[in-house]
């Protein structure tokens, strides 16, 4: 095999592996500005691949499934924002409370809805549809990574940019920004923080919720557990690209290539499953202790 | 002149503490005004003004603004109402331009939906134009100096065509010289048609640049007068009910052996231009008091940090009795006789969850053990009543530190630093916002430690502490010593006040000295 | 990794507590009623159902103790403000470690292979925690995410070992061998499982109280929590207290795991720890971070548990329908809004 045939697929899939690690960070990106580390981005994306694709089997709809699964989501996200920020509890509780609350939610209703708490297959779902375009797909080695992704992957890197354009380009972005820099300068001239930071909260219920879409919709399944920790390396992506849009992709392609290489791993080398589960968190830690070792000495 | 603003009848209780800050004050102001609230720290001004300008509601009251009865719920309607505050400690966002500052919660937009940072820095730059400051509106606040903050905050305000403009002391963090810059602003911007209120404590300052004032004690207001009229020592009188003037004995010479020796201290992170603190060498002694002042941002804190060893230093030594020390932990200078009044006495000095008596136990917990390794109860306190009473301290062993007010949490800090035998000790504000009563415990204590020999540094941005207290005092202006002087009649606050700009430098040659100076 | 927002608010009040507690059992009363055919069936099975009989009562009281060691090993956590997500890792590793020792020396006499497995499963879990406790002391990573991490990784890794290596060849389920049986801790209170254990997890709790509040070691950790700044400049070291509570939290989660060995399962299966580490924090917030009301608090979670175990299995509906419950408690327990209005005066400034 040489390394050209072996690099094209490995880079393609990372592509789109990366993806909800893409939407989470972007989320979470969105509440770390305004001051607050969210923790609940492992429970929602869950939420959102569970609803998701229960109402897209329901609805026989693809977009609406999308739709309401991301609904759902930025439901649960506003009770996390709610008592967080209007009962004033503590964000990491609540943070932990929501990823609970996704854990149990989806396992009583996949029980009481369909008497198992395992797999869900939905066979008659249609499939996402993938970005075809004839014209380019000529162009060696970067019309092979770049095209021939379902919308949604598509959809992320809009959302990248949207993000970018929201932060530094509108006056939300600046009052986003302001509330996690220093609150009291919002409040001294009549802005409210918290509404800021409900905002951030509600952003990141909806890339969560997007996030857990392209995981089940994708797969047209419902695997329990299905989100299996990427909320909680979006929270390391987020630092590793520097807390900014484009930094947050590059960094969600890192973890996308280390998947996607794992996985290729697994097919020649005899590396036990139980490894290649465990080495996306393995990876994670080493990339988030290495970081703040940069990170503290710079501050030296 | 016609009366523009008048509050009646406000009163404010707090709910967390039960204090009623405003009992039924009256306040009137003129338009075109200087206008000085004046009281002692707890007297109820910050209280007032917040009302005023929608951060606080009051419970009963009304405010009668340019003829009408207003309701002012949020600083929003305040600014709709051409209502502007400068708070005491700025509300600035540091990674901002001065632009993006200003325009903040009203910027200028876009295509509806953008922000327009173009707009926002032209109508910033002529808001800056018209009114003579000093500043760049495309530079981060971060590259400010404090004054320029300050002016920052005003023109906040004018940008939101404030017509009366609110400042909450704003002399505190000032040199001399920005001070006198900010008042040569203030009465530009009455000449303008603008009305000002300035919250201060400071009587000269009353006297310098006001037209009439108010004063309020203890929740009202207890005399209105014009400015003409009255001699500080008047105005002090009715402020604290009392005159109050500190004059105390500074005789006992001799007994000057050295105890801590600083030797080209520095402080240099990596990638960084300016050194935090320069060779700074300096020697304090036994029953002497060194005073260390400087404008905030200059090295003050960075050095005070030093000398409690809680930063290490990158160069030079510093000597405990001929011992090398440098660098060594907060615990081993504890140990070798270090006490320490910091500050920050919410966040450093004490703990505010924690009781007085674990408090008061912090630097000597380890002498409070029964056989078996426990804590003897009793023992704490019995220690912690006695040091009670012994500082005057109005509050009981297990009450949270955070229910007591500013000056007992100080004299707990007190308490714990001052008790047993010292070596030397280093006090940082110590009196910083406290009032008149607790200052004059607090400069009695500090003046006892050095009568029983114990060697004194004194670090403090007020000026009249040092020349009240200190026998000697040094400068600090870029992290550097500019200079170093016996405390005498002679030396006055302004002279102090041009080494602290940076205008003076006993220690450079003057042709290095003059790109410091202009880039103030 | 700095986070900004300042890691209090683990303290809550009694008000808070009731207020916390009536909700939980409203949100649970609305399920049972939405979920199941025979909800006056499953409210019975799920309130009475733990202490109907001797073996229910017993096996609810068995399970409260990993939840008392769990609770314990968080306590010294938040009490620090360090915040130990990894439990879970943790008293699964320590688990493993127990079973692998008692495997290696199936000849020992009882207390030298307890002791041994014991030591073992407590130095596993403290040096898993005191990783991220000593990466934060050294570079400030947050160990809020590292712990959470390591224990996510190790949970496969340990998996590996019950499926590979320790595997029991002569059965297809996912476990270890059995341990020999002079290690069985003593069953007091038979058919259930509960043990002997349980005496000395109670005086261990009162010994983590005295150490906590009457040592000076304990005054320093709770100083630190309470504010490290104060801390340093008394002369604490502050980094040692972002270690020690670490290793101290670790060690009860290892200990978690080798006394459900030892005591219930005597052997290591997949997955056997499955929520205890989730349900110490619960515990620990309950407790408001105090190792004496730790016991009734993970009685209350015991008891949670056991009920809506027999609730599903005598009724219609699902375990998880506790991890809900128990959402709910996290959700609103750390809530100030709602015990703020009932909370004493301050006294005038």
């Amino acid at each position: 095999m040489n390394s050209g045939e072996f690099s094209i697929p490995l880079i393609h899939n990372s592509v789109s592996i990366m993806t909800p690690f893409l939407l989470a960070g972007i989320g979470g990106l969105m509440t770390e500005l305004a001051g607050m580390l969210n923790i609940a981005l492992e429970g929602l994306i869950l939420i959102g691949a569970f609803f998701s694709v229960i109402f897209a089997a329901s609805t026989g709809s693809l977009f609406l499934g999308l739709l309401l699964g991301i609904m759902m989501t930025i439901f649960i996200s506003w009770i996390f924002g709610a008592i967080t920020l209007y009962l004033k509890a503590n964000v990491f509780i609540t943070g932990l409370a929501t990823n609970l609350l996704a854990g149990g939610l989806t396992t009583v209703l996949s029980f009481h809805m369909f008497g198992t708490k395992g797999v869900l297959m939905f066979q008659d779902l249609p499939k996402l549809p993938s970005l075809k375009i004839p014209a380019l797909h000529g162009i060696p080695v970067l019309g092979d990574i770049l095209l021939g992704h379902n919308i949604l992957v598509y959809f992320g890197w809009l959302i990248v940019v949207l993000a970018w354009v929201l932060i530094y380009k509108t006056p939300f972005g600046f009052r986003l920004r302001g509330t996690g820099s220093n609150p009291a300068a919002m409040t001294a001239l009549g802005l409210k923080p918290i509404n800021y930071q409900m905002a951030g909260i509600l952003i990141s219920g909806f890339t969560c919720g997007l996030a857990g879409a392209v995981l089940t919709l994708n797969l047209g399944a419902y695997v329990p557990n299905i989100s299996s920790g990427r909320g909680w390396i979006a929270l390391v992506v987020i630092y590793l690209g520097g807390k900014t849009p484009f930094g947050i992709l590059g960094a969600a392609f890192i973890f996308g290539l280390a998947e996607s290489f794992s996985n290729y791993a697994q097919g020649f080398m005899n590396i036990p499953a139980d490894f290649i589960l465990a080495f996306p968190y393995l990876i994670t830690v080493v990339a988030m202790v290495v970081m703040s070792i940069i990170q503290h000495q710079k501050a030296d | 002149m016609e009366t523009y603003l008048r509050m009646q009848n406000i009163t404010k209780t707090y709910s967390t503490t039960g204090m009623k800050a405003n009992n039924e004050v009256e306040f009137e102001v003129r338009k075109g005004e200087i206008h000085a609230l004046v009281g002692e720290n707890g007297a109820g001004k910050t209280t007032l003004m917040k009302i005023l300008y929608g951060i606080e509601t009051a419970d009963s009251g009304e405010i009668i603004f340019n003829g009408e009865t207003v309701k002012i719920n949020n600083p929003i309607a305040a600014n709709n109402l051409g209502i502007g505050m400068v708070h005491q400690h700025f509300k600035l966002i540091n990674e901002f331009t001065v632009a993006q500052n200003v325009v903040l919660g009203i910027e200028p937009k876009r295509r509806m939906l953008f922000f327009d940072n173009n707009k926002a820095v032209k109508s910033v730059a002529e808001v800056i134009e018209k009114n003579h400051f000093h500043v760049a509106p495309d530079k981060k606040i971060s590259e400010l100096s404090v004054g320029q903050m300050q002016q920052v905050e005003i023109i906040k305000m004018l940008y939101r065509k404030a017509e009366l403009l609110i400042l909450d002391e704003p002399t505190s963090v000032l040199t001399e010289q920005e001070i006198k810059r900010l008042f040569i602003t203030l009465k530009e911007l009455v000449r303008q048609g603008k009305t000002i209120i300035i919250i201060t404590h400071k009587l000269d300052e009353v006297k310098d640049v006001s037209d009439r004032i108010t004063v309020m004690r203890k929740g009202k207001t207890v005399a209105v007068k014009d400015t003409a009229d009255v001699d500080q020592a008047e105005i002090s009188r009715l402020m604290v009910g009392k005159s109050v003037v500190f004059d105390f004995d500074k005789s006992q010479d001799g007994c000057r052996e050295p105890v801590l020796s600083l030797e080209n201290v520095t402080i240099k992170k990596r990638r960084q231009e300016r050194p935090l603190l320069d060779r700074v060498s300096f020697t304090s002694s036994t029953c002497e008091i060194t005073g260390i002042t400087g404008v905030a941002g200059n090295g003050l804190t960075e050095l005070e940090d030093v000398i409690a060893g809680l930063r290490p230093v990158t160069g030079g030594k510093i000597y405990h009795n001929e011992e090398d020390v440098t660098n060594k932990s907060a615990r081993e200078l504890r140990d070798g006789g270090l006490a320490y009044v910091p500050t920050d006495r919410l966040r450093r000095g004490s703990s505010v969850e924690t009781s007085v008596k674990e408090n008061l136990i912090l630097t000597s917990h380890h002498d409070f053990m029964k056989r078996g390794g426990v804590f003897d109860n009793d023992k704490i306190d019995n220690y912690s009543r006695g040091l009670i009473s012994e500082y005057l301290i109005d509050g009981s062993v297990d009450d949270p530190i955070g229910t007591l007010s500013g000056g007992n949490i100080q004299k707990v800090i007190l308490a714990r630093e001052l008790d047993g035998a010292k070596d030397f000790v280093l006090f940082s504000e110590p009196t910083w916002g406290l009032d008149v009563a607790s200052s004059e415990f607090i400069y009695e204590k500090i003046l006892e430690m050095r009568h029983r020999g114990t060697a004194v540094i004194l670090i403090s941005s007020n000026i009249d502490e040092i020349l009240t207290l200190a026998d000697t005092v040094l400068v600090m202006y870029r992290g550097r010593i500019v200079t170093k002087q016996p405390v005498t009649r002679e030396l006055t606050r302004e002279k102090i006040g041009e080494y602290m700009l940076g205008l003076k430098d006993d220690y450079r040659h003057t042709d290095d000295m003059k790109g410091d100076a202009s880039e103030n | 990794m700095q986070v900004r927002i300042k890691r209090s608010g683990v303290f809550v009040s009694a008000a808070g507590l009731s207020i916390t507690l009536a909700a939980a059992f409203i949100v649970m009363l609305i399920m049972i009623f939405s979920l199941s055919e025979t909800p006056k069936d499953t409210i019975y099975y799920f309130f009475a159902g733990p202490v109907t009989n001797n073996y229910y009562l017993g096996n609810m009281l068995n399970s409260a103790i990993p939840l008392i060691l769990t609770g314990l090993g968080i306590s010294f956590a938040f009490r620090t403000s360090m915040f130990n997500l990894g439990g879970e890792g943790q008293v699964y590793a320590g688990g493993l470690a127990a079973t692998a020792v008692c495997l290696a020396m199936p000849a020992a006499a009882g207390f030298t292979g307890i002791s041994t497995a014991i030591i073992a499963a407590v130095v596993t879990g403290a040096v898993i925690a005191g990783m991220s406790g000593f990466f934060k002391m050294k570079w400030n990573t947050d160990e809020l995410i590292s712990s959470f991490l390591i224990s996510n990784a190790l949970i496969y890794i340990v998996d590996n070992f019950i499926t590979g290596v320790l595997d029991d060849p002569e059965n297809n389920l996912l476990t270890t061998k059995k341990i020999a049986e002079q290690f069985w801790f003593k069953k007091i209170y038979p058919p259930s499982n509960l043990d002997i254990s349980i005496f000395f997890i109670v005086i261990l709790a009162v010994l983590a109280y005295l150490y906590l509040f009457r040592t000076h070691q304990g005054y320093e950790m709770r100083m630190c929590g309470l504010n490290s700044e104060f801390s340093r400049y008394g002369g604490i070291n502050v980094g040692k207290y972002m270690v020690l509570p670490m290793l101290i939290s670790g060690g009860f989660h290892g200990l978690a795991g080798a006394v459900s060995v030892l005591g219930t399962s005597h052997q290591c299966y997949k997955g056997f720890s499955g929520g205890m580490g989730w349900n110490g924090i619960a515990v620990a917030l309950i407790a408001r971070n105090n190792p004496i009301a730790v016991i009734p608090a993970a009685l209350f979670f015991a008891y949670l548990e056991a009920g809506a175990k027999s609730a599903m299995i005598n009724a219609d509906i699902t375990i998880e329908i506790a991890s809900i419950v128990q959402s709910v408690v996290f959700f609103l327990i750390t809530a100030q809004a709602i015990y703020n209005f009932v909370k004493p005066r301050r006294r005038s400034a």
